[in-house]
């Protein structure tokens, strides 16, 4: 399928984008630090003994801090929602791009673990450097005790105390990172976050152990600058000092530098710079799940609780200065079953301002929502009383207005036919009170059922508006899409909430050519 | 924190554990730095764990996503029955396959990560779980029904069954009138 350039360039322009610039801002950053150490003038002795390693290893180190630092910026979900809904980003453009945050997010972890690699072993290359080239002209600047030492993090170092735990501290430190940031990566891998969400979650939370490690990282540091660039330009050699590796030019070059130098060479270590990068967004991440945290104290009132079929229970809520708008979705967690779990539900019914109540649609699929319901609904006997349920037929009428939509697709795949009773009652009203205000075509119904094994129907009269647009079998995307875009020559907008192959499937439609010339733009939400 | 599948998270992070043991091994022999025997065992015990890990178990509950081309390895490690499907047998033999990382500064990293797949290994076996090989499911179709055989011999309008059945052994007695007119008149 022939890729349109309209399309894609709506769909993927402003991500691609985004990736260019921050791929620009690591390179420029990677680019800077390296020319600076291996030609600015404080380095020159250091650059001498170690040679490339220095370079990569502090470049390598700064681009670290810079994806340190942004690595936690998408993940302030509330700032984004708040950001997200400002008229401050009126522009929908952005706003899809704000979207995106969690693959930037991923993106920056990739970085950290590939320059984590690139940075420790620039540094092993190092430490064999520190010893190989062990100066006797600087001393101050070795790591090393002596010409050909190996160093190993359990050698004691009895006669320099100092010096050793120059060493051992950032070399321990940097180990301790490096295996916080293996089990980090590796438990995030996207079948351990789809089948044990929790062993992610918990693992991933180690973060602030990392953070807190990294910004001690480079305390007692083994790399020195030079401070006395002016009383001791780097080249210069004093006269009572005899080095056989001089050439008879460097000779030259030495007398004629004689008159300005006139120290020994000071050293001094670089101080722990990385909390200035790294405190500012771990600052607002703390403030961010410290606002979700009070957020979350005041108590939710549960309002009914209804049973559907296939395993789905509709939950209402209530709780005070809560507002919410079509499309977002809640965390909610439930002490009685979990203290620590939180689990995301989009709501199917947000407040309004006739009507306070929101609501989620969840299906019992893990342990967790099992249990939930169990609390909620407990097993029905018939001496029981059955919890209230309060039919809303009114939303439809609720809130209706201020909707720049003019026409609406929906296109719902469920395996088994009694899924689609969950909503039945909706459709079928809305359905009804469009066709009374004499807008028929704005609502367009399509229901599949993908499980054609056995013949299934609906046969309640009141739902003949669903029954009558029931097809057996799975959607053909491409035919629905061109006919969609044969009706409407704007921009369609295509929101995909299901599985990985659907969604892949949709997204390369979307970004193909179209014969009506339509450009559709693809949305996706998924919550692994 | 009830039903985790601890055996996941150690099969990913041993797999992980083996390519750095793999890797600081190979950058220990390249550089042939002291104790670069060690680095030569870390290549091996690196390869060995990979081959080992490679083939993921079949969860106990859920759908399992297999590796791509790990049929083969499957039944390799299939073919060591108890020794393979034990989780107890991995997590001491990770055990002992890290130690001797441990003692060569670019092989370290490998050992600590194997040292973690094990302890996760032991915490899936005390739960109970064991290897289970991903094997291709082998479909039952439905036994195809007689009549599939025997299409019918004359086009619509058809007669009743009983006709029919008369129509096979008794030409004439099978002849009947359309209750409906068949022709445009």
């Amino acid at each position: 399928m022939a890729v349109s350039v309209r399309s894609w360039v709506a769909n993927e322009g402003g991500k691609h984008l985004v990736l260019m610039l921050w791929l620009g801002a690591n390179t420029w950053l990677f680019l800077r630090t390296y020319l600076l150490y291996s030609t600015g003038q404080q380095y020159h002795y250091l650059y001498k003994m170690l040679g490339l390693g220095l370079c990569i290893s502090r470049a390598s180190a700064s681009v670290l801090n810079l994806n340190c630092c942004l690595v936690l910026l998408p993940m302030c979900r509330s700032l984004l929602t708040f950001i997200r809904g400002t008229h401050t980003v009126s522009s929908r453009k952005t706003r899809r791009l704000l979207d995106k945050s969690k693959s930037f997010h991923v993106a920056c972890g990739v970085a950290i673990c590939l320059f984590s690699a690139v940075h420790v072993s620039a540094h092993l290359v190092n430490v064999v450097n520190f010893s190989l080239s062990y100066s006797d002209d600087f001393p101050a600047l070795n790591l090393a005790r002596y010409r050909g030492e190996v160093r190993l993090p359990n050698v004691s170092n009895h006669d320099h105390p100092v010096r050793s735990a120059s060493v051992l501290f950032p070399g321990v430190t940097g180990v301790l990172l490096v295996l916080i940031l293996l089990l980090m990566f590796i438990s995030s891998s996207y079948c351990i976050r789809v089948s044990n969400y929790e062993i992610f979650w918990y693992t991933h939370n180690l973060f602030i152990v990392f953070y807190t490690i990294l910004m001690v990282h480079m305390v007692g540091g083994a790399l020195k600058y030079q401070t006395n660039l002016k009383a001791h330009p780097p080249g210069c050699l004093r006269t009572n000092q005899s080095n056989s590796k001089l050439q008879d030019e460097d000779l030259v070059q030495a007398e004629d530098d004689d008159i300005r130098c006139r120290e020994d060479a000071h050293f001094e270590p670089h101080y722990p710079q990385t909390w200035l990068w790294v405190s500012g967004p771990l600052c607002l991440y703390c403030v961010e799940r410290l606002y979700r945290y009070i957020r979350s104290s005041d108590p939710v009132t549960i309002v009914t609780a209804i049973r559907h079929p296939c395993n789905v229970v509709e939950l209402r809520m209530l709780k005070k200065d809560f507002k919410a708008r079509p499309g977002q979705y809640i965390v909610l967690n439930c002490p009685g079953v979990s203290s620590f779990e939180n689990h995301p539900f989009t709501l199917t019914k947000c407040p309004t301002a006739n009507k306070e109540t929101f609501g989620i649609h969840l299906r019992v699929v893990g342990d967790w929502t099992d249990r939930f319901t169990q609390l909620l609904l407990p097993p029905p006997r018939a001496d029981m009383e059955i919890l209230p349920m309060v039919q809303q037929r009114r939303y439809p009428n609720d809130g209706w207005r201020g909707f720049r939509l003019q026409r609406l697709y929906f296109v719902w795949v469920c395996k088994e036919i009694q899924s689609f009773y969950w909503f039945a009652e909706l459709l079928c009203a809305l359905h009804k009170k469009l066709w009374q205000e004499n807008r028929p075509d704005y609502f367009n119904l399509k229901l599949y059922v993908s499980c054609t094994e056995s013949l299934q129907r609906m046969s309640e009269e009141r739902y003949r508006p669903l029954s009558s647009r029931l097809l057996v079998g799975r959607p053909k995307w491409k035919m629905i899409l061109d006919e969609i875009g044969k009706s409407n020559k704007k921009r369609v907008g295509v929101f995909c909430c299901g599985p990985k192959s659907i969604s892949k499937t949709l997204h390369r439609l979307c970004n193909s050519t179209r014969s009506s010339g339509t450009v559709f733009e693809f949305n996706k939400e998924s919550f692994s | 924190m009830g039903k985790i599948e601890w055996a996941m998270w150690a099969n990913e992070q041993a797999l992980a554990s083996g390519l750095i043991l793999l890797a600081g091994g190979i950058v220990g022999v390249a550089g042939q730095f002291r104790g670069w025997e060690f680095a030569a065992y870390a290549v091996a015990a690196g390869v060995f764990v990979c081959l080992l890990e490679y083939p993921r178990s079949k969860r106990a509950k859920g759908t399992s996503v297999e590796r791509s081309g790990q049929y083969c390895f499957t039944v390799c490690v299939k073919a060591f029955g108890p020794l393979t499907r034990n989780y107890y047998v991995r997590a001491f033999l990770h055990a002992a396959i890290c130690v001797p990382g441990g003692f060569m500064l670019a092989t370290v990293l490998g050992c600590v990560c194997l040292g973690i797949a094990s302890l996760i290994y032991l915490a899936a076996a005390i739960r109970g779980e064991h290897w289970e090989p991903i094997l291709p499911r082998k479909d039952v179709r439905k036994p195809v029904a007689e009549s599939i055989k025997n299409p019918p011999q004359n086009p619509p309008p058809r007669p009743p069954p009983e006709t029919r059945r008369k129509q096979a052994k008794d030409l004439e007695g099978a002849a009947y009138d359309n209750p409906s007119s068949v022709t445009d008149d």
